[in-house]
Order: structure tokens, then C-alpha cells, then sequence
């Protein structure tokens, strides 16, 4: 058995290497992100966080987020050390209220994989009902192709879907907006939505991403989660275009939205 | 008793606690399993990510299905047990369970030292718990 080089002249012959022992990957899956893996990258990245600014400003696509996330995903980070590092952005003896939103969201990480570690069997099937009115059946199996594309009539749907697949990353934010958009104006399966996900993010995560899509669809939790075109520019302005002449489906109230996307009533 | 290390997906450094548990490590491996990561359904993006990780780490890399790889280097290095990290995944598992090996699993330092609580659903019934831990450094009490 021979051993797998770790030497390459560049990361376009690294690139050739990985394909020549990937050959399950599809011919057309040419894009690479520049998000660079490695404990290195990952310690440069971790040096960088910012747990008090991400307090107030991490509903914001321009907010102060970690980037951790495919580090934290395979290991090369523990949430244990990234959590120790974030405690010294307060003076021991002080109170930890500015730092608790980031430790707590580092906890959604844990307690996923904790229920992951529960019921291995949650990741592909529903947990619960859906509370939309709706049946599974009545949710399509297949993402359709305008969304592979990055062709719907959402500017800023396809805006997250074409930073979803040069990146490998999206927002914790647009990641509910582009789930919301899949499983709720679009009445896709949320299986299909998560392996759409799990085949781009850097961080795809089956516990993470599949009960976050869950959470979204309202299989795994008490109703569905939506927005509208207000949250979306309030939040993801000015990086994703939000003008509503290019995101009509978008627009309305939150009452207005919901009798036209849960015409039954939504079910708790 | 001689170990091999199996370092999988999940455990990607050189300081997680796997590569302190052995006192008699032969040699410490990664088995880049082709058929493995596509029914993860990674991509070419996930695959270059995990490759450059794998650059840094003190481990030999292996092309091949896992098990038979696994096993073709366990009698190699005539390794009597193999140790490895623990995981939630059912695919890594089974690959665990079907080793004709004695598998040792290490766990990852925790993020809170609490024991799962039974029938988690809801995250904050598994917060008003946790946060008594996770403001403390190494998750202690
Ligand atoms: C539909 C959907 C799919 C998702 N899929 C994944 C996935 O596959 N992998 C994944 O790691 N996260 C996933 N998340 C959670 C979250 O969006 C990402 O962890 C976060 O956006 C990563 O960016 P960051 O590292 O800058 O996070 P930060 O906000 O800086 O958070 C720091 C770290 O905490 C953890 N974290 C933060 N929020 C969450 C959360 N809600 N759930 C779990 N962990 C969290 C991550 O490890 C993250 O790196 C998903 C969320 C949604 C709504």
C-alpha cells in the first residue's frame, strides 16, 4: 500500500492529486474556495475572533463572525479551546454577559451533536409533524433547477445561493433565508435543501445542518421559521442586493406572508 | 499490545487527546475513502479543505476503502488494538463495529463536562443545564 504524498510544487497540484483520488466527483464539481484548511489557517482565524462585538452584531451578514466553523466542524479547533479563548475577552471577575451570546452559540454546536449522538436516525428523518398545513408529501423530493442555478426570481436568494457554492460558507442568517426559501416558497422536502448544503459548505455538518433545516421546516420545532423582505434588508443589506423590485416574493407582512405560504394555518 | 491510530474526518489535530492515549503506537493513519466521502456527499471544496488539513498532521495517508485498509494495515504492523476518536457519526461507527480489531474510542475534550442528559429535544432545556458549565474554562464546574 503506498502512502499518499504531502509535498505539492502548489494548490492547483494538490487540486490534481485530490481529484485523481476522488474519482466519484462529478466532472462538472470544479469550484474550490479560498478558505484554506489546516490547523495554521485555523489558529490565524481563531486569533482573529471577536466574542463582545459579535454580542450586538452577529445577526448581520457584515457582523463580527468567527469563520471558525469548518475548522470547528473537522477538529482542527475544539469548542473547548475556542470557548477558553473567548473567556479572556472579559477580565476574570467580571461579568460574562458581553461574551455569552458567542459561547452559547458555540453550545448549539454541542448540544447538535448531542442529539446527533441520541438519535443517529433524526439526521434523514423527520423528528416531528410539520406545523405548515402541509403533509411531507405534499413537499417536493428534488431541489429544482433554477435554484441549483442560481436562477430564481430572488436577486438575493441567488446571491446566497452563488456565495453558498464559491465559498463553501454562508452566514448563519442566510442560511435560514435560503432554507426558508427552499422548504417554504418553494415547498421543497428539507432533505433536499440539506444535501444541496452538505455538498458545498466547508463546515457541512449532518447534526448541525440537517436539524438546523428541521428547525426551519418546523419538523423539530414548534412552527415554521420565515421572514420577509424587511428583516432580510435590515440584515443583509448592503452585501446581498435587496431591492424589492428584485425579490418581490419576498415582500409583505409577516401575516400577508404567512396566508400565502401556510394557506391552511400553521399548526403548533 | 501495539495500537494503530485511525484518525478519521472529525478529528483533524495533532493535540486531540487520541494521539496522548497510546503508549505503544505503531503508526498513526488517515484512509482517504473515495466511496466513504461520497456518501457523505462532499464535494470537491470539502475534499481540498480536508487534504490541506491533512498536510500538517502527523499522519500517514492511505487511499482505499477504510475497513479493508484498516485491516491490511493493522496486520502489517502487527497492531493488536486500534485506537480512535469518538464520534456521533453511524457511518464511522459501523466502520468501528466491523473491524475484527479490539477499537479503543477516545473522546474529544468535552465543551461542557455534563453527562448527556436523557431525551434531548429542545435546546434550552439542554442550556438551563449546560450554562452552568460552559462559562468555565475547560466546561468544569
Ligand atoms: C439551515 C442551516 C444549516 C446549517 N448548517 C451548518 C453546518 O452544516 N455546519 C455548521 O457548523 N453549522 C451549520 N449551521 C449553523 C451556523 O449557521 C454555522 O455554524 C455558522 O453560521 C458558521 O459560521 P461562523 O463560524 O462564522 O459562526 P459563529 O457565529 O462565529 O459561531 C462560532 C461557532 O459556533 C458554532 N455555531 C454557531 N451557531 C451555530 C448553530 N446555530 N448551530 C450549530 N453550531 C453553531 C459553529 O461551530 C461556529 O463556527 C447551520 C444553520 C442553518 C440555519
Amino acid at each position: 500500500m503506498e502512502i499518499q504524498p504531502k509535498d505539492f510544487a502548489d494548490r492547483d497540484a494538490l487540486l490534481a492529486h485530490v481529484r485523481a483520488l476522488s474519482p466519484s466527483l462529478s466532472p462538472e464539481d470544479v469550484q474550490v474556495s479560498d478558505t484554506v484548511g489546516g490547523r495554521q489557517v485555523g489558529e490565524k482565524q481563531l486569533a482573529k475572533i471577536d466574542p463582545i462585538a459579535y454580542g450586538h452584531s452577529r445577526n448581520y451578514l457584515g457582523g463580527k463572525v468567527s469563520y471558525l466553523s469548518p475548522y470547528i466542524r473537522h477538529g482542527i479547533l475544539s469548542l473547548n479551546e475556542v470557548r477558553n479563548l473567548a473567556l479572556k475577552a472579559v477580565p476574570q471577575g467580571e461579568a460574562i454577559k458581553p461574551i455569552e451570546k458567542f459561547i452559547q452559540e458555540l453550545a448549539w454546536r454541542d448540544f447538535w451533536q448531542r442529539v446527533y449522538q441520541q438519535n443517529p436516525d433524526w439526521i434523514w428523518h423527520d423528528v416531528e409533524d410539520y406545523k405548515t398545513g402541509f403533509a411531507p408529501d405534499d413537499y417536493s423530493d428534488t431541489l429544482p433547477d433554477d435554484i441549483q442555478t442560481a436562477q430564481t426570481d430572488c436577486a438575493a436568494i441567488n446571491y446566497f445561493i452563488t456565495t453558498l457554492q464559491t465559498t463553501g460558507y454562508l452566514h448563519n442568517h442566510a442560511r435560514m433565508y435560503l432554507a426558508a426559501y427552499i422548504v417554504h416558497w418553494r415547498r421543497v422536502k428539507w432533505q433536499a435543501g440539506a444535501r444541496f448544503f452538505l455538498a458545498h459548505l466547508l463546515d457541512g455538518d449532518p447534526a448541525s445542518n440537517n436539524l438546523s433545516f428541521q428547525w426551519v421546516a418546523s419538523t423539530f420545532s414548534n412552527k415554521p421559521y420565515f421572514f420577509n423582505l424587511e428583516n432580510l434588508q435590515k440584515f443583509a443589506h448592503p452585501q446581498a442586493p435587496c431591492e424589492e423590485g428584485d425579490n418581490q416574493a419576498l415582500a409583505g407582512s409577516y401575516d400577508q406572508l404567512a396566508a400565502r405560504l401556510f394557506p391552511y394555518g400553521v399548526s403548533s | 499490545m501495539s495500537d494503530l491510530i485511525w484518525l478519521h474526518e472529525e478529528a483533524l489535530r495533532a493535540s486531540h487527546p487520541l494521539f496522548s492515549a497510546s503508549s505503544a503506537p505503531t503508526q498513526s493513519v488517515f484512509i482517504w475513502d473515495d466511496a466513504y466521502m461520497a456518501a457523505m456527499g462532499y464535494g470537491l471544496k470539502r475534499r481540498v479543505f480536508l487534504y490541506e488539513t491533512l498536510l500538517e498532521l502527523p499522519v500517514d495517508i492511505y487511499a482505499g476503502d477504510t475497513i479493508e485498509t484498516l485491516k491490511a494495515l493493522a496486520e502489517t504492523s502487527q497492531a493488536s488494538r486500534l485506537l480512535t476518536a469518538t464520534t456521533p457519526n453511524p457511518q464511522l461507527n459501523d466502520i468501528m463495529g466491523a473491524l475484527p480489531l479490539e477499537v479503543t474510542r477516545v473522546a474529544e475534550d468535552a465543551f461542557v463536562e455534563m453527562p448527556n442528559p436523557e431525551g434531548l429535544r429542545r435546546f434550552f432545556k439542554y442550556w438551563n443545564k449546560a450554562k452552568k458549565f460552559a462559562f468555565q474554562p475547560n466546561g468544569t464546574r
